[in-house]
């Protein structure tokens, strides 16, 4: 019951906060709604007693991503003007919300049917997780750190300056 | 503690996001919920890690933050670059490949 309970506390916070992340029109709101949806998602990561994943969680979607991209935005420092004029904003969050229901349900359905057949419901421990990240998943660990410098790369080379001018003239 | 509870939360993160991404044109809003989607398949990875016994689908959502970091690093460039262009961050307004399809 205990488990129940703090999992309706992580689920408040972690639905609550995204939906104030859709509906603000100030970005830094919107900012802090993903903040608090992620730190409640590592929440539920520890309630499902993967510390690992919770902890990882924690340190890259929280203290890298969440923090990276309020960084952006406040350095791009955009004033109401330069903001998009939604003015049927919320008549559209709603219309797209009835288009999404149903393939809500079927994702929550499709999902029961494959989960029924086996329950078994054991902790992976996270010496369990790294023994297998590096003996059965070695090769999807190298294809990432391939692709994260490839990211940071891309990257810079999207935001350097130099490309800018040029791209003025033929805007 | 029955694991439907976490299916539903999973099916209602990626139904936000799903919303978020359609319904509005801030392209900060679109890249959260591009990341809660990809968040909320993060939690049926593990979920269904745990139910299972394995420890493939706690290594694979390891993988996929890796994923989402680098994601998250391209768009955010990309808002950059798109927003120095036209002090901008409406998506209606970057119709480049639209109009030179229209003077073609």
């Amino acid at each position: 019951m205990l488990e129940v309970s703090i999992f309706g506390i992580l689920a408040f916070f972690i639905i609550g906060g995204s939906i104030a992340m859709i509906i603000n029109t100030q970005t830094l709101f919107s900012a802090f709604g993903f903040l608090v949806a992620m730190i409640g998602l590592a929440g539920v990561f520890a309630l499902l007693d993967s510390r690992f994943l919770a902890i990882a969680q924690l340190m890259v979607s929280v203290g890298g991503i969440v923090v990276l991209s309020m960084l952006t935005i406040l350095t791009l420092n955009l004033k109401s003007e330069n903001l998009p004029l939604e003015p049927y904003k919320y008549r559209w969050i709603l219309l797209s919300s009835f288009l999404v229901f149903p393939i809500g349900i079927l994702i929550y359905t499709s999902i029961m049917r494959v989960s029924q057949s086996f329950t078994v419901l054991t902790t992976v421990t996270s010496k369990e997780a790294g023994k297998l990240l590096f003996s059965e998943w070695v090769l999807p660990f190298e294809m990432v750190s391939i692709l994260l410098l490839s990211a940071m790369v891309g990257a810079m080379v999207i935001a350097k300056k130099d490309n800018l001018q040029d791209e003025e003239e033929t805007l | 503690m029955t694991s439907n509870l976490f299916f539903l939360l999973a099916t209602f993160l990626f139904s936000i996001g799903l919303v978020g991404m359609v319904s509005r044109r801030n392209l900060f809003v679109v890249y959260m919920s591009a990341e809660l989607m990809l968040s909320a398949v993060n939690l049926l990875l593990a979920t269904f890690s745990k139910i299972l016994g394995n420890g493939g689908g706690s290594v694979m959502a390891l993988l996929m933050i890796a994923v989402i970091a680098s994601e998250a690093s391209l768009f955010l460039a990309m808002i950059i670059h798109l927003s120095k262009i036209k002090r901008t961050v409406d998506s209606d307004k970057f119709t480049k490949l639209k109009e030179e399809k229209k003077n073609a």
